[in-house]
């Protein structure tokens, strides 16, 4: 009996694993792994929806079309716009924003979850949001700049305040994002540590970069890495309010892709696309874990 | 924040003027409210146009605050630009995808967190899955759902979406298992229960609040999403996010009537996240920062 009560969930166990992991594991690989070797196979693809000619086998073809392409390399202009505003701008006030968050006295909470509601709607909320100030004639932005006396914009509808606007929008979209997680990261740092150091007579300053920075890098690993996966990722907002216009001046790597085959409907060449936008992703995730994941300001042991 | 230190480290701190001490103070003040004002203005207008009579709707100058409260913008958007089919249509794909995500998510969660299932591929394959940007997949998808003669349907959205919720319900409760003591369901196995009555009289009880807020994460994410909601629609499933960029492609654009369905859609999501205040930063990090 003894014996029966001892085995009997060890065996049980094994079975219940597998079985409860299945329906996931299934499908996952059939939403995901199974549509994605799909694409790997219609990248080396022609298959255009459009052409009579059957799809026929062409290779690296598409790949290599896509280096001549000058709409490719647009595109990744874009995305690359997007992806230096994260690491520069909406990294450093999204920071900032969170130091500041933490030396209130109280509400840092509300405010936190206040703040992060841009980040939280739909993406076509905030496009509907930003359509309204962005108005030529009757928006309020305009209409700052007017009281303020200074030049009218034409924001989305400019082909140069186009691209800027929108990075405009990811700010504010995704900044609160940031500092949500930064704000956590600083929550979670050891107390004791900034009071020894200010005992030591450092100035915040000092403690900021010697002491706080080093210790969030875990957390601004990640939070860089969401975003930027954002970035390459980025479709919504170009989607409602440029469509990727004027002309091709907001063209991001997701929107051409979808561009190429949701409209002139050439599968082989916007899988290919999308193959290249992927392994960007994983290159750059793999960079940034890399250098984050560096032990600065670890305690020692990791370095021996 | 300045705990209450001991008088000589006290003095010692106070290396910084007091007077710079309270300059950085109201710097902190200005800088939070200069904050506040640049993300929730844009929210403020949506608000307010939704309720300003047509005439004010977008006028120069602005109008800040209405001359007087317009409700018609919500009955004109929920009944004659179809915003009940749009909240309908959400609610009913949100609703699925999440119910179906949790069940097969925390399953596997379970599995994962208690018997390291499939080891640390299995994790990572399962996280990957949530940053494959949408387009990747979404021709073979699409290629998929049109071959079955299913594109533009419920079935269609639901499925695709668990393509995010099993991923996210997986990852986020596989910590929540992870921080809580074996003993528990221990002592239920040794008692003669089965692994499944195990799970669901002892485990899932006692990790009841992480699964709600793990499902509200889900309904938001599915109750927004924008990329398939466009790619696998053709018009007759139309959730919110869907309906809302078409309304905005005509000329004359019925900012009141917009900004009354965008407020629709906005606020569930607005009350959830304050609802989940302590599960903010794990469930929007997927898990990847602990906090709670």
């Amino acid at each position: 009996m003894a014996a029966f009560l001892k085995r009997k969930p060890r065996l049980g166990g094994r079975r219940f694993a597998l079985l409860t992991v299945a329906p996931a594991t299934i499908l996952l690989v059939g939403i995901s792994i199974f549509p994605l070797a799909w694409a790997l196979r219609l990248s080396f693809m022609q298959d255009n929806l459009l052409s009579i000619a059957t799809p026929r086998f062409i290779g690296f073809a598409n790949y290599g079309h896509l280096f001549h392409d000058r709409l490719f390399w647009t595109s990744l202009g874009v995305t690359a716009v997007f992806a230096i505003s994260v690491l520069t701008v909406q990294l450093v006030i999204g920071l900032v924003i969170a130091l500041a968050l933490d030396r209130l006295p109280r509400y840092q909470q509300v405010l936190a979850t206040i703040l992060l509601i841009p980040s939280i709607l739909s993406p076509s909320v905030v496009s509907f949001q930003w359509k309204q100030l962005f108005d030529y004639n009757n928006g309020v932005l305009n209409w700052a700049l007017g009281v303020l006396h200074l030049p009218l914009q034409g924001w989305t509808a400019s082909a140069r305040g186009a691209l800027p606007a929108l990075v405009l929008v990811d700010f504010w979209e995704w900044t609160p994002f940031m500092v949500l997680l930064m704000f956590a990261g600083i929550k979670s740092l050891p107390r004791p540590v900034f009071e020894a150091a200010r005992v030591d007579g450092s100035s915040g300053w000092q403690v900021l970069i010697f002491q706080t920075l080093p210790l969030l890098n875990r957390v601004i690993a990640i939070a860089v890495i969401l975003r930027l996966i954002g970035a390459f990722k980025i479709f919504d907002i170009i989607y409602s309010l440029t469509a990727g216009g004027p002309g091709t001046s907001t063209e991001s790597l997701a929107f051409y892709t979808y561009v190429q085959g949701f409209r002139y409907f050439d599968l082989g060449y916007s899988t290919a696309m999308a193959f290249i936008t992927l392994i960007l992703i994983t290159i750059l995730a793999r960079l940034i874990l890399g250098f984050m994941e560096r032990p600065v300001g670890r305690p020692a042991g990791r370095t021996a | 924040m300045a705990t209450a230190l001991p008088a000589i480290e006290r003095g010692r701190v106070a290396a910084t003027p007091v007077a710079r001490a309270g300059a950085g103070r109201w710097l902190v003040y200005a800088g939070i409210g200069v904050a506040v004002i640049f993300f929730l203005f844009p929210v403020y207008w949506m608000l307010i146009t939704s309720v300003k009579p047509p005439p004010e709707w977008q006028t120069n100058p602005p109008i800040f605050l209405p001359s007087r409260l317009y409700f018609q913008n919500f009955t004109d958007a929920l009944f004659v630009y179809n915003g009940v089919k749009g909240l309908m249509d959400s609610a009913i794909v949100a609703a699925s995808s999440t119910a179906i995500g949790m069940v097969i998510g925390t399953l596997a969660a379970y599995s994962i967190a208690r018997f390291r299932t499939g080891g640390i591929n299995l994790s990572f394959f399962i996280l990957s899955v949530l940053f494959m940007p949408p387009v990747a997949v979404a021709i073979p998808m699409f290629l998929f759902w049109s071959n079955l003669g299913l594109v533009d349907t419920y079935l269609a959205l639901v499925v695709q979406y668990l393509i995010f919720t099993v991923p996210f319900v997986t990852w986020l409760m596989k910590g929540f298992f992870q921080d809580l003591p074996v003993e528990l369901e221990e002592s239920a196995l040794v008692n003669g229960a089965s692994r499944l009555r195990a799970l669901w009289d002892v485990v899932l009880p006692s990790v009841r609040p992480a699964l709600v807020a793990t499902a509200l994460f889900a309904l938001i994410f599915t109750w927004n999403e924008f990329t398939f909601a466009v790619l696998l629609s053709r018009g007759r499933v139309t959730t919110l996010p869907f309906i809302l960029p078409t309304l905005m492609e005509s000329h004359n654009i019925l900012w009141g009537d917009i900004a009354a369905i965008a407020t629709i859609g906005a606020l569930p999501v607005v009350i959830v996240a304050f609802l989940l205040q302590r599960y903010l930063v794990r469930g929007l990090s997927f898990g990847a920062i602990k906090s709670s």
